[in-house]
């Protein structure tokens, strides 16, 4: 579970910045007093356009930036209070994390199941789990640099499910794949929900927001515009299609 | 945690080749290339410089007393070729051909000074910008001088030795090992500090602004690690990349000294041996411990800053001759000694300890000063690192 009460994140702007903008604030809002609630068995979508503040939302809830002001609290625990005890509960995979190309997937994924806490038993048995599901065994001791986009995206998965995670986080996770590595990672989600985690994508590919989210959140120039279930959104659509729908609300912000 | 994440990032440094080449293959190989190339060319040099025949030209002719003496001189002296001029332009000009090589013009009234008793001038011309050519004109003149000198002794029938009241005596008390720490051993500290700090620069470069521009940071800031103990994972690499670096360093000295007759006088080659001890070993370890935690502390907030390894290498490539060039001064200024106000500058006062140690001279107190001294520099940078690591801004793209 996600809660979001009130979420604001300012930048300090520096003075080549100021220039740049023409503006004599000092910060630059990128999140401003948004909330929303993610429940358990339910995928939760964050739209918005480029520079809307989504990355920056999930990058507050992956517990990598500090809200300026408001609170989040996944599965109970404070983001910023209990900051660890937060990380240990989610997964967070994005479509432009990198890996370590000198390491095999194999030292990749024991590494990080290791800084997770997962015993060596648990990581033998997810490990086998993840890479008869992904099909990774014949890649497993290559090192990372030689392999294949789509083999590449396969252990970024696995790195983020390693732990198993209560929470997923995916920050636009099929941004630049072909549509047979995108598979991969909408089969991910799917099975995160029938899993029932807690599941957080943000996305402006209208089809895949279609086929798998329960609920959603428009937002842009950082603030929140729509929340709702999809089904509602649906229901109130002033527009014949999801994209036309959605293009109508931010240009009416 | 901490051990987790410095050997994974070990085992990713071990396996990057530029940082192998400048932590291990550099410094093994590249101190016995230096040392063999320095001293071929020493060598070369000073054959060809005896070797070589000396083209002197004299104002004058064969029968004048310059003339017939140099025309004498034994050929110990080394080879030489004698022309005339009649005049000191033609001389000059050749000589700014580089048609000759000295030239020499005695005193119009030699012979009259010579039966007055009274001195008479030798002149020699020579270009500074030929290296030794001075040398060779005060050897010729001492010739000259002591012959002229004895025969006038004769034929003023006196005994030279009266003539001499005193015979000066000089005894140098310090020894072989002492007379080389101060002259060349600011040499090894200087090596060691070289590529302590090479050592340190490309791990990171690549464990901090490496993984911003792989995209990999992210990853490592959303698990259950306190930010100080990535910081430290990360750091204990560079550190040991740094001190390998020395070490191998001192690994490639040993094998200059001991597989290769790179120093042909053995009582030098038995001194520099007598400095590389076990305890000599130990406490510039002592001393290059917080140095290069020092070096780690102040190349890690400026990597963490960078956005690309360009930017890093753009901005740490200057700070390598702030921190190298005091190491320098300290090991080649004659004179410069480890004092109380010296031990108070880092980098300098390592240099300046290790030159007293392998003189033998190292004070205790000193020592504990610089390692003092040293241990605070290095306990700020690292706390200026973990300052930089916990800013937001730093630690994403």
């Amino acid at each position: 579970m996600i809660e979001v009460k009130d979420l604001r994140k300012e930048f300090p702007l520096s003075k080549q910045q100021k220039a740049e903008i023409q503006t004599t604030d000092t910060v630059s809002v990128a999140v401003d007093s948004i909330s929303f609630t993610c429940q358990p068995g339910k995928v939760f979508s964050l739209l918005g356009p480029n520079g809307a503040g989504k990355t920056t939302t999930l990058r507050m809830l992956a517990t990598i930036f500090n809200p300026t002001s408001g609170t989040i609290s996944i599965c109970g625990h404070d983001s910023v209070k209990e900051s660890e005890l937060v990380r240990k509960k989610i997964g967070f995979l994005t479509g432009s994390t990198g890996l370590y190309g000198r390491l095999t997937p194999n030292e990749l994924i024991t590494y990080f199941g290791d800084l997770y806490g997962v015993s060596k038993a648990d990581q033998a048995i997810r490990k086998e789990k993840l890479y008869d599901l992904l099909d990774m065994h014949d890649f497993q001791n290559k090192r990372i640099a030689k392999l294949s986009t789509g083999m590449k995206q396969k252990v970024s998965i696995c790195r983020t499910m390693i732990h198993d995670p209560e929470v997923v986080i995916f920050d636009e996770p099929t941004s630049g794949l072909d549509v047979i590595t995108a598979e991969n990672i909408i089969e991910l989600i799917k099975e995160c929900k029938i899993q029932g985690k807690t599941v957080i994508f943000s996305s402006h590919i209208m089809s895949e927001v279609d086929l798998l989210c329960d609920d959603l959140a428009i937002i842009n120039k950082g603030k929140l515009l729509y929340q709702g279930t999809m089904d509602a959104f649906r229901a109130n659509m002033q527009e014949t299609n999801l994209t036309a729908e959605f293009i109508r609300i931010i240009r009416n912000s | 945690m901490i051990f987790t994440i410095f050997k994974k990032e070990l085992k990713e440094t071990l396996r990057d080749r530029r940082t192998i080449l400048m932590m291990i293959v550099i410094p093994v190989l590249l101190i016995p290339v230096i040392l063999n190339v320095s001293v071929g060319i020493m060598s070369s040099v000073e054959k060809e410089a005896s070797a070589k025949e000396l083209r002197i030209g004299i104002i004058g002719n064969k029968n004048c007393f310059v003339g017939k003496e140099l025309e004498a001189i034994p050929a110990s002296f080394g080879k030489k070729k004698i022309s005339y001029y009649p005049d000191a332009a033609s001389l000059q000009k050749d000589l700014q051909k580089d048609s000759l090589d000295l030239g020499v013009m005695e005193d119009a009234l030699l012979k009259d000074k010579f039966s007055k008793k009274t001195p008479a001038t030798i002149l020699w011309y020579f270009k500074g910008t030929e290296m030794g050519m001075e040398e060779r004109a005060k050897g010729y003149m001492q010739y000259l001088e002591n012959k002229t000198q004895q025969q006038r002794y004769q034929e003023m029938q006196i005994d030279g030795t009266q003539l001499k009241p005193l015979i000066p005596v000089y005894k140098n008390i310090a020894s072989d090992k002492e007379m080389i720490g101060k002259l060349a051993g600011g040499f090894l500290p200087y090596i060691f500090i070289a590529f302590g700090f090479m050592g340190c620069m490309y791990p990171a470069i690549d464990l901090f602004t490496g993984e911003k521009e792989r995209g990999t940071i992210e990853t490592m800031l959303v698990v259950p690690v306190a930010r100080w103990k990535i910081l430290f994972g990360k750091m204990g690499v560079v550190i040991l990349s740094g001190l390998l670096a020395s070490s191998f360093s001192l690994l490639g000295l040993y094998i200059s000294l001991n597989y290769s007759d790179v120093i042909q006088v053995p009582e030098i080659k038995e001194v520099i041996q007598s400095i590389l001890t076990v305890k000599f070993i130990l406490i510039l370890f002592l001393l290059l411990i917080p140095l290069t935690v020092f070096f780690a502390g102040v190349l890690i907030p400026l990597a963490i800053y960078s956005k690309s390894f360009k930017e890093a290498q753009s901005i740490i490539t200057p700070l390598n001759l702030v921190m190298i060039l005091p190491a320098m001064l300290a090991s080649f200024i004659p004179g410069f000694e480890l004092n109380y106000a010296t031990a108070c500058i880092p980098v300098i006062n390592v240099v300046l300890a290790s030159k007293d140690l392998i003189a033998g001279t190292l004070d205790m107190g000193m020592l504990a000063v610089s390692f003092l001294v040293m241990a605070i520099f290095a306990g700020s940078s690292v706390f200026l690192s973990n300052y930089q690591f916990g800013k937001e801004s730093n630690v994403s793209n």
